[in-house]
């Protein structure tokens, strides 16, 4: 443990390192991939580990976006403890659905995620608190004098996403090899096996989708930091399809490869992008290119490197290893 | 041999980690010169709806800007240099707006903002983007938010129509001058664009017997008849004023033609939706548009006696051949004019600073004898 909190230390330096050397584009996007790195971790925790399948956590992540937001609008709180109450709130949320989730499996756990999906972040439109589809601004404040002038606001934004996801993936990497990781691997597993060994499933599962949601929840509101806006069109149905790819093809049980899961889902609209200036800006292409790079590449990983490409590279050099010895 | 290699495997992580950063940090660093500024083009952003509902109305604008700067361009540019206008897509959605206008600024590296439309698109998208921090100049934004006129907040932002506020005010008092007493309903959008209305109804004096205030994309035909059947009853309401977007006029005014409705004096449109023009190309019937009030800020489109009418008219039809010319078309062709000058006051060697500083300049020149006060001034309207 103490030799993982040191890599975790010395790869906050590199990235800080890495965030004064790159242009203010760069660093804007290693802030999105850091809170992407928070969302997949969260679905890798719940669908790698628990086995509980979530296409909803788009929506648990506006819910920790909305809860940031009021608290820093509303209530004026400062940014850090709304993103704690973000985390706390959308956990407690997590945890009342999850008394639902428990029951339901498969199919029936996918769909019931998928309306959640479908229909919270539009409620905002329902109530005037919420601000509609104008929405919420949260105010990021500017970054503490002391760190000079030219410090620009994305490279604010990057320091706090890039703590938050490093101290994030310490404790999770953390939680899941301990007993609580295995309980919940044996759950994937086998639940009637897991259950005669004296798991007790169904608090087992609130737990896990719990711990999910908060974790989601904090990327909802470290999302919204980076926008300075919340409102429903942040959190579209295809964030939580592209969430669940993005574990996928990180590798759903392993944290190792989340960082890869989150380069690619900002990296996937860049390309979109470059293809469609090539063919003369087509908005067509344009708007429904990334979609089809996230199936596509969805089905590709699902076809290749099913536990992901952790588990690929570790299989080839057993493998090389295997043909040397 | 197994116990060494999570030790390895981090040195191996850290080394790879390292050389990335070393690699990066070799990028060559960005240019000192101005963004958007080369010694050929001059490269502008606009954001707008392209796509979505309002897009058929709207989406005309960054079009017909291109027509006018294209006509620029064919004239010898803004001192040699080409106008490269790059636009792109917020379908009218707040955090859309934001990452298109990041986009604009970070990847095309745009040397300027103009013309980028909607109110809570572009308040989402100037905060997020701090616009106003960077010192990125935001010229002649398609909304009359009053909240633009903020020299403090937004300094680099500048606004060509009048303010919402203004425009409300100036229809309350044609109301009290014409139909003192009468029931007014007053139907807006659920966003600072309403309630910039509301305020500028409010200071007015005016009172609303019914105000309908929507959600942005909720101006359904269908919803549009609730309003009708509902809230707009004959004995409530004398004066209907529709104060959003052409889509929510189209859809009101196709909901009343259906339903055989009209308030007992009739309709009032403000000036973002009340262009005649797009309404019936849009299939609204001319006779429930017969005795219509609308509010405009611009000569009529259709005025073949206006000498801008006509100069913007002709280039419009040499450059988007087969395009309606409309509101929309002649108000993004005059911010494009106004563009165009702005730069030319900027001189040879255009600056971002440089930029603003003309636009204060020229504003500050012409401010005793404008017309109009038009928001972003410092008037006391």
């Amino acid at each position: 443990m103490r030799k993982r909190l040191l890599l975790f230390i010395a790869l906050g330096w590199v990235l800080l390192f890495i965030g004064d050397r790159v242009d203010e584009l760069r660093v804007y996007q290693g802030a999105s991939i850091a809170v992407y790195t928070i969302a997949i971790g969260s679905i890798i925790l719940l669908t790698g580990y628990s086995g509980q399948i979530s296409l909803g956590h788009g929506a648990l992540m506006a819910f920790g976006g909305y809860v940031a937001a009021l608290c820093v609008a509303n209530a004026s709180l400062p940014l850090w403890f709304a993103f704690v109450m973000a985390a706390l709130l959308t956990g407690i949320f997590g945890g009342v659905l999850g008394f639902a989730a428990a029951r339901l499996s498969g199919p029936y756990l996918a769909g019931t995620t998928l309306a959640l999906a479908v229909g919270l972040p539009s409620l905002a439109n329902q109530f005037s608190i919420l601000g509609g589809e104008q929405g919420i601004y949260l105010d990021p404040g500017l970054p503490p004098a002391r760190l000079g002038e030219d410090f620009s606001q994305y490279k604010w934004f990057f320091w706090i996403t890039t703590l938050a996801a490093l101290i994030t993936m310490f404790w999770l990497s953390n939680i899941l090899r301990s007993k609580y990781g295995r309980t919940w691997r044996a759950l994937r597993g086998n639940e009637v096996a897991a259950q005669l060994c004296g798991v007790h499933t169904g608090r087992q599962k609130v737990l896990a989708f719990a711990l999910s949601s908060g974790l989601a929840g904090l990327a909802g509101a470290l999302l919204v930091l980076t926008i300075s806006t919340v409102s429903p069109s942040a959190f579209p149905l295809s964030l939580s399809f592209a969430l669940v790819t993005g574990a996928v093809v990180s590798g759903i049980y392993d944290l190792k490869g989340v960082m890869l899961g989150a380069v690619i889902l900002v990296i996937i609209p860049e390309i979109a992008d470059s293809v469609a200036s090539r063919f003369g800006d087509s908005l067509k292409i344009i708007s429904t290119l990334p979609g089809l790079l996230v199936s596509a590449l969805l089905i590709l990983a699902v076809l290749f490197t099913p536990n992901g490409p952790g588990e690929k590279l570790h299989h080839l050099r057993h493998k090389r290893k295997a043909h040397s010895g | 041999m197994i116990r060494n290699t999570p030790k390895k495997r981090a040195l191996f992580v850290s080394a790879v980690i390292a050389a990335g950063a070393m690699a990066l940090s070799t990028m060559p660093a960005q240019a000192a010169s101005q963004p958007g500024i080369t010694s050929t083009e001059i490269k502008l952003g606009i954001t707008s709806p392209l796509s979505g509902k309002v897009a058929a109305v709207y989406g005309k604008i960054p079009g017909a800007m291109k027509a006018y700067f294209s006509h620029v361009n064919d004239n010898g540019g803004v001192y040699g240099r080409k106008i490269n206008l790059i636009s792109k897509d917020d379908a009218y959605v707040p955090t859309l707006a934001v990452k298109a206008t990041n986009d604009l600024i970070m990847k095309d590296k745009v040397f300027a903002i103009v013309g980028a439309l909607g109110t809570a698109n572009h308040l989402a998208a100037l905060r997020s983007a701090n616009l106003s921090g960077r010192g990125v100049p935001d010229l002649f934004v398609n909304t009359g938010f009053s909240g633009f006129a903020d020299k403090a907040k937004y300094k680099t932002t500048f606004a060509v129509l009048p303010s919402y506020v203004m425009e409300a005010k100036i229809m309350a008092k044609y109301i009290d001058d014409n139909y003192k007493g009468k029931k007014v309903a007053l139907i807006v959008q659920d966003d600072d664009f309403g309630l910039d209305a509301i305020a500028g109804f409010e200071t007015a004096g005016l009172k609303p017997a019914v105000t309908i205030k929507f959600p942005t994309g909720a101006d359904t035909v269908a919803a549009a008849q609730g309003w009708i059947t509902g809230k707009l009853k004959p004995e409530a309401v004398d004066i209907a004023i529709i104060f959003a977007t052409t889509t929510t006029s189209a859809a009101v005014l196709g909901a009343a033609a259906g339903l055989q409705y009209r308030p007992t004096v009739g309709w009032m449109l403000g000036s973002v939706g009340g262009d005649s023009n797009t309404l019936r190309a849009g299939g609204v019937p001319l006779a429930i548009l017969n005795g219509a009030i609308g509010t405009s800020f611009a000569p009529d489109p259709s005025d073949t006696t206006d000498e801008y009418v006509n100069f913007f008219k002709s280039i419009y039809a040499k450059y988007v051949p087969g395009s309606t010319f409309d509101l929309t078309v002649l108000q993004g062709m005059n911010s494009a004019m106004l563009t165009v000058q702005a730069l030319r006051a900027a001189g040879k060697n255009p600056t971002r600073a440089g930029l603003i500083k003309a636009i204060e300049e020229v504003v500050s020149a012409t401010i005793s004898r404008a017309p109009l006060p038009t928001n972003g001034l410092p008037t006391n309207s």
